[in-house]
């Protein structure tokens, strides 16, 4: 049984589709990068899979014990964010407060927020503010929350949007290991074709006319992946 | 500074200001740091706004201002929320529609029924005096809740707060913790406007978050923080609104502006040396600063309380003023709260003003709408305090009474009859009032009696000399008329010697707004019948005079109402009988033409 299991999914954003008929599948473990032109109904497709939005019509399935809240989740930043006052630890152990029983978090949940810090390397950054920290900083305290909040699958929109390149490709490393070192599932918006082939494991393309999904070796001979990237796909 | 803050602990209503201020203060802050961080500052404001219309509206249809505007408050907050929310009309546009439309619905509603009176002129501005035992309890019982319910989903909060998404996303029911936020502001907003004013009430949940956010980091120290800026800045508003006689409301607010403008700067200062223990001395800097502002300000103190005199009268105007005056002599101290040059429709006693109304003897007030609030004060007044209630010792007539331009039209829409007030404006009826007055201060001091009645008597003959004056007006010039064009005070005065008059508003405080149709009709008339003035009212800026003076050419000159004096008149020691002098000389040169 796969962790999410989508057949024939149609989205629709103010009565306008945006996805149509899509099916993949996400197995414990994958890497799946979701690509696409910008209005292909990507962050759509990311809002469905968490539950911020309803499919119009088809199947959108969690299995394997994986139940709605238990998705990590690393949002593209809003503007509310860029002056809010927040120590480092009071956001990464935000990710735990759908998961908490009584009224203060629990030593196990602050355990847990210490462990993923470390994870991290960000537990020298404990009491520092949020907004202050540079946006590699901020992606890697996000991240942190996002592992507190599952064991099992984290969703990215976006996560290197405006990081400059040293400070991507660490990033991109990090999700790497979160991947084969702690064997979370990560789905993945993006922009950059490139680090999803070298990353990822699969590809979703998502496209007006017809969705792409499959592994990276079986999407480097498709059709649509050499139309997308034109020439550059020669070499 | 000490006698104020003694004052508040030993006056009953001011107490009861405290604790309901502090614990609304309290309750805003906590509100507002998820409300500022949310970018939802401006339903707080809405909601005030909806709250005025709800209130002027339940003063209309006389329900419990409170339970009336509660619910719609409440409704209001939630239909925000969801426009917010996936509305079609956007966030701030909607916030914008539905407060002016409240604030619209409540001026209309106000304005075809009581009129602009006090207790609509206190929910925008906010009163001292409004809060009742009731309330008190009301605002226990909901503050420990709010505070309660904060710090049980604090965390929660948090999370929605910082990011909504992602707490919807990892399973938060978001939806319930904005609607708990957005409730628990509606509710706290209608508690506290009647002290803060509808329109400075959502200061209390800006202002306190975004000073602190200036200095803290984290989203707890924030919430600390604001909480005590928020209580600090309420308590110190409180003690300078006694202690300088201004409105609460605004001097809350003024004291957030400072510590707004203190916390700024500190935050400035830290950019530039960031050293720790810079923090520490900014950190005491603004404590200092904050308890020694008061004792600054006090400094330049001019408040007095009454004292010396065996007896005290404390009067609200000025014709009763001037007529205890002349009665005492020199044997006791005369106090009016009324400034020269004050509106006196909208007057609202300051907490000193109520110490004074506590302290006193004998206390002489008109009674009519603008004196509503005295009724309250003089409850809880010692027990063998003297009121002389001016309309009470004379014959009273309603507005709506006699031959105004307004007659038809307010015939049938006035739902209660409002008497006029300014009954000392008839010389006649002077007479009656310093007879009365006389009698309450003898009674005060009965070792001075003889030495007050023979006073009083010789002051009842100047009286009678003015009312002979007056009698001889209207044999002198039969049929003619005078105009007024502003609001009428001295319907008294123009019935006791039958002159007639056409006047532009029917009384002095029922409307807000002039009904051209009527400026039309008197302006017909001067012309019509050459008559060579209108008239304005002491101390009104009197525009609607001048209007119709630059369309009929006739000269505006003006009435004195005796309610209140201005400054220069009181300098010059002017009374209650040069005034009605010069009214007699400005009517008898209107009545020629």
């Amino acid at each position: 049984m796969s962790l999410i299991s989508c057949r024939n999914v149609c989205l629709s954003y103010e009565n306008n589709i945006v996805v149509d008929n899509l099916s993949f599948n996400v197995e414990a473990g994958d890497y799946l990068c979701i690509v696409g032109e910008n209005g292909s109904g990507k962050s759509t497709l990311v809002k469905a899979a968490l539950g911020l939005k309803e499919t119009t019509s088809g199947h959108l399935h969690f299995g394997e014990g994986l139940k709605k809240g238990e998705i990590g989740y690393l949002p593209q930043q809003t503007t509310a964010q860029k002056d809010f006052p927040a120590s480092v630890f009071e956001v990464v152990i935000s990710g735990c407060s759908a998961d908490k029983k009584g009224i203060f978090y629990s030593k196990s949940h602050k355990k847990l927020a210490y462990e993923n810090m470390k994870k991290l390397d960000i537990i020298s950054l404990e009491k520092k503010c949020f907004r202050e920290l540079s946006g590699g900083q901020q992606q890697r305290v996000l991240l942190a929350r996002a592992l507190c909040a599952t064991k099992k699958l984290i969703l990215l929109d976006e996560p290197v949007t405006g990081l400059d390149p040293v400070v991507t490709n660490e990033l991109y490393s990090i999700i790497s290991a979160i991947n084969k070192e702690l064997g979370i599932t990560i789905v993945m918006v993006s922009h950059d074709l490139h680090s999803a082939i070298d990353n990822a494991s699969h590809i979703l393309h998502l496209n007006k006319n017809a969705h792409f999904f499959g592994t990276v070796e079986k999407y480097l001979l498709s059709d649509i992946y050499k139309s997308f990237s034109g020439g550059a796909a020669n070499d | 500074m000490i006698d104020s803050i003694g004052l508040i602990f030993s006056q009953q209503f001011l107490t009861r200001a405290l604790f309901v201020g502090v614990m609304i203060s309290l309750c805003c802050a906590l509100l507002g740091v998820s409300l500022v961080l949310k970018r939802f500052s401006m339903i707080g404001d809405g909601l005030s706004h909806v709250g005025f219309g709800a209130m002027a509206i339940g003063c209309a249809a006389n329900v419990a201002p409170l339970y009336f505007s509660l619910p719609i408050v409440l409704v209001s907050a939630f239909l925000l929320l969801r426009m917010n929310e996936k509305g079609k009309i956007k966030g701030d546009a909607a916030i914008a529609l539905i407060s002016t439309a409240a604030l619209a619905v409540g001026v209309m509603v106000t304005s075809v029924t009581t009129g602009m009176n006090v207790d609509i002129y206190n929910y925008m501005f906010g009163s001292i005096l409004t809060m009742s035992n009731d309330d008190v309890v009301i605002t226990a019982i909901i503050s420990v809740v709010i505070i309660a319910l904060f710090a049980i989903f604090y965390d929660e909060i948090f999370a929605v707060t910082f990011d909504e998404s992602f707490a919807q996303a990892t399973g938060t029911k978001t939806s319930f913790y904005n609607m708990l936020i957005a409730g628990l502001t509606a509710v706290t907003i209608v508690i506290g406007m009647r002290m803060m004013g509808a329109l400075l009430i959502s200061s209390l949940i800006i202002f306190p978050t975004v000073t602190s956010m200036r200095l803290c980091k984290s989203f707890r120290s924030v919430v600390i923080t604001s909480s005590f800026v928020s209580v600090i800045c309420f308590v110190v508003g409180l003690i300078l609104s006694v202690e300088y006689e201004t409105p609460t409301g605004a001097s809350v607010v003024c004291v957030n502006i400072y510590a707004l403008a203190l916390f700024a700067t500190v935050a400035a200062v830290k950019k530039r040396f960031i050293k720790s223990c810079l923090v520490k001395i900014s950190v005491v800097t603004v404590v200092i600063a904050f308890a020694l502002l008061p004792f600054c300000l006090s400094a330049l103190n001019q408040a007095e309380l009454i004292e010396g005199k065996d007896v005290s009268v404390v009067t609200t105007g000025f014709a009763e003023y001037d007529f205890a005056k002349e009665i005492v002599g020199d044997k006791a101290e005369v106090t009016m709260l009324l400034s020269p040059g004050e509106e006196s429709h909208t007057y609202e006693p300051t907490p000193a003003d109520i110490v004074k109304i506590q302290q006193c003897d004998v206390f002489i007030y008109g009674g009519g709408e603008s004196d509503k609030w005295a009724d309250k004060i003089i409850e809880t007044s010692k027990e063998n305090l003297i009121v002389v209630k001016m309309m009470d010792v004379t014959d009273v007539c309603t507005i709506d009474h006699a031959h105004e331009q307004e007659e038809e039209r307010e015939g049938d829409e006035h739902i209660h009859e409002e008497y006029d007030e300014h009954v000392w404006t008839s010389p006649v009826k002077a007479v009656d009032i310093v007879g009365a007055i006389c009698d309450a201060i003898c009674g005060a001091d009965k070792e001075n009696a003889d030495y007050y009645r023979e006073k009083a008597e010789a002051y009842i003959i100047r009286l009678r000399a003015l009312d002979n004056k007056f009698s001889q007006l209207s044999k002198t010039y039969p049929n003619k008329y005078i105009v007024i064009g502003d609001r009428f005070p001295l319907r008294y005065l123009m019935l006791e010697y039958g002159i007639e008059y056409f006047a532009a508003f029917p009384g002095c405080s029922a409307q807000v707004e002039v009904n051209p149709t009527t400026i039309a009709e008197l302006n017909n008339m001067i012309k019509q019948d050459g008559v060579g003035y209108v008239f304005k009212v002491d101390l009104s800026k009197g525009d609607v005079a001048e209007s119709i003076s630059e369309a009929t050419g006739a000269q505006v000159d003006t009435l004195y109402s005796c309610h209140v004096v201005s400054a220069e008149d009181m300098k010059n020691g002017e009374g209650y009988i040069s005034l009605m002098n010069r009214n007699y000389e400005a009517i008898k040169r209107a009545l020629q033409y």
